[in-house]
């Protein structure tokens, strides 16, 4: 018995797009946009607008407490803010300690994305900041929920027996790094910033209260993230690739009165994936549309 | 080839090999999919005892020792303790003794459920005071003015007045948060046909929509995050493999 043949129309061929030729033209959208120098219009949400000026604001000398959480994973979003932070950072001076609740592997790529930025901005004629020295990184810690409650209660206590590697050093104890001089509770930070794609940023809002808070996260958790920042919970928010760019635009150009970031500024993560993302999202619209048109033509039967 | 060079081949070429997987199941997929898991399972390991527990439990229960030979740090030998209250969780695995592993287990339950009472509040406190917004304006005037960033004075005074727009946005705020509660309270049933029934149905009724919207939007972030994952991806291959380190542009 022959298989009955399906009528040939516009509506069957837009919801018959082959599936492999519909990746073939994704991968073309992410691609060519990244060669070009397009550089799109941009307005900074106000959730980036602080969480940019608060970091400005901080004086050389300062410390900082850093939660890292993110690997190559979500290098996309999570590593573009992470490289944003620390060049504002290295640029105002401000020691910073890091840790990790998130992921075993967070605290190495945390350490070799540091060591690249401060090249990059020696290089530049900033100050080369040094391990141990200027920051210090003190590891990682399994039971998330355990940790982020010690270190709001007792930060010594929470690192004690921890070690990094000063340069060209044996190992030391993270208590001995001028970053932690001073350090006697957590509010002695700054602020603690977390750069997380998982829920430890929940578990930070949750047992975290006595130092400010400002979170670096994915796009998908900014909608969610968002509703505590415009609670006054946190005083600063970075979300997704759009949140690299905000901050990229204004440390490129600044924004209304707020000054662009002395030192040299290249168009970072944010900025070189935009339009490549703006291209992604194009195509899926058209998509889309293209697969509702399709089904409506088809159920009204109008031959090509 | 430098070294930089062949750690960045090797990435590419994985990324690749896991991308193949787009057109149909493979073996080439599955290879590197494998070699993946093998290798954070073999990292973290090595960085549990490393990173963790030689620094948090081993050196503190051994104490520690100075180069003149002299102790630094006292040994705390209570912690040994901790080995077989660890150990027991293992009897999970044994159909005769598994309750054993209720031990280890309910320690931690208990632990984590004393703190969240307190995580409960410290997550939705705020957010539940935030939800107290003004709704009538205190300055008919539609919008607020524009303000010179600078002038600390006018911009408090601003962000302290409820103009129309203000009040609007506010309102909007309260009736989402009221109707998208609502929706969920099915303890209490008006009754059938009553003006409070169908105002119930009617607020239960908006919040659904507007949930449906809230998904809406966390969809569409999350087909973004995906894009960008798959942009980053491309970036790596295509210009700081190809471009940067084989081309050497």
């Amino acid at each position: 018995m022959s298989k009955p043949t399906k009528e040939f129309n516009l509506g069957n061929l837009l919801q018959a797009f082959p599936r492999r030729g519909l990746f073939l033209l994704l991968f073309l959208a992410a691609t060519l946009p990244l060669f070009t120098t397009v550089t799109l219009p941009n307005k900074p949400w106000d959730d980036s607008i602080d969480f940019y000026k608060n970091l400005v604001a901080l004086q050389p000398g300062d410390k900082v407490l850093i939660g890292s959480d993110w690997t190559l994973g979500t290098r996309a979003e999570s590593g573009g803010e992470f490289e944003a932070l620390i060049r504002i950072l290295i640029r105002r001076q401000v020691k910073f300690a890091l840790y990790s609740t998130g992921d075993v592997q967070a605290p190495l790529v945390a350490r070799d994305a540091i060591a690249t930025i401060a090249k990059d901005e020696a290089a530049n004629g900033q100050k080369l900041y040094k391990p141990f020295e200027d920051y210090v990184i003190c590891g990682f810690f399994p039971n998330s929920e355990g940790e982020t409650l010690a270190i709001n209660n007792n930060v010594r206590g929470a690192f004690s027996g921890r070690k990094d590697y000063p340069e060209n050093g044996p190992p030391q104890d993270v208590l001995q790094s001028p970053v932690f001089q001073g350090i006697r509770k957590i509010s002695d930070f700054k602020y603690l910033v977390l750069v997380t794609p998982s829920n430890t940023e929940r578990i930070t809002f949750q047992r975290v209260k006595d130092t400010k808070l400002m979170f670096m996260v994915t796009g998908v958790m900014f909608v969610e993230d968002h509703n505590y920042y415009a609670s006054g919970q946190l005083k600063g928010l970075i979300g997704g690739v759009k949140g690299v760019f905000d901050l990229e635009t204004i440390m490129s150009k600044g924004y209304e009165s707020i000054p662009p970031l002395p030192g040299k500024n290249e168009p970072g993560r944010g900025t070189k994936y935009y339009p490549a993302l703006h291209a992604c999202l194009g195509l899926l619209l058209l998509a889309v549309i293209a697969g509702n048109v399709g089904m409506w033509l088809s159920r009204k039967g109008v031959k090509s | 080839m430098n070294y930089l060079t062949i750690k960045l081949a090797c990435g590419a070429i994985a990324t690749i090999g896991l991308y193949t997987m787009l057109y149909r199941e493979n073996k080439v997929y599955r290879v590197f999919e494998h070699m993946f898991l093998g290798l954070a399972s073999g990292y973290s390991v090595v960085a549990i005892w490393t990173d963790v527990l030689k620094s948090s439990w081993w050196d503190k229960m051994v104490g520690s020792a100075t180069s003149t030979g002299e102790p630094a740090t006292m040994g705390f030998w209570p912690y040994a303790l901790l080995l077989p209250i660890g150990l027991m969780g293992y009897f999970v695995f044994s159909k005769k003794h598994n309750w054993v592993s209720r031990i280890p287990i309910g320690i931690l339950i208990g632990l984590y459920s004393g703190q969240q009472f307190q995580a409960w509040l410290d997550q939705y406190g705020g957010q539940i005071v935030g939800t107290f917004k003004p709704v009538v304006p205190n300055n008919w005037t539609f919008f607020a003015p524009y303000v010179d960033p600078q002038n600390l004075q006018q911009v408090s005074d601003v962000k302290h007045t409820v103009y129309i727009s203000t009040a609007l946005s506010n309102l909007i705020f309260v009736f989402t948060v009221l109707s998208v509660v609502s929706y969920f309270i099915f303890s209490f049933e008006p009754k059938p046909g009553s003006r409070i029934s169908r105002f119930w149905t009617g607020m239960a009724s908006s919040g659904r929509w507007l949930l449906m919207i809230g998904f809406g939007a966390l969809f569409g972030t999350t087909v973004m995050m995906r894009f960008a994952l798959l942009i980053d991806r491309m970036y790596y291959v295509w210009v700081e493999f190809l471009y940067k380190a084989i081309l050497h542009h």
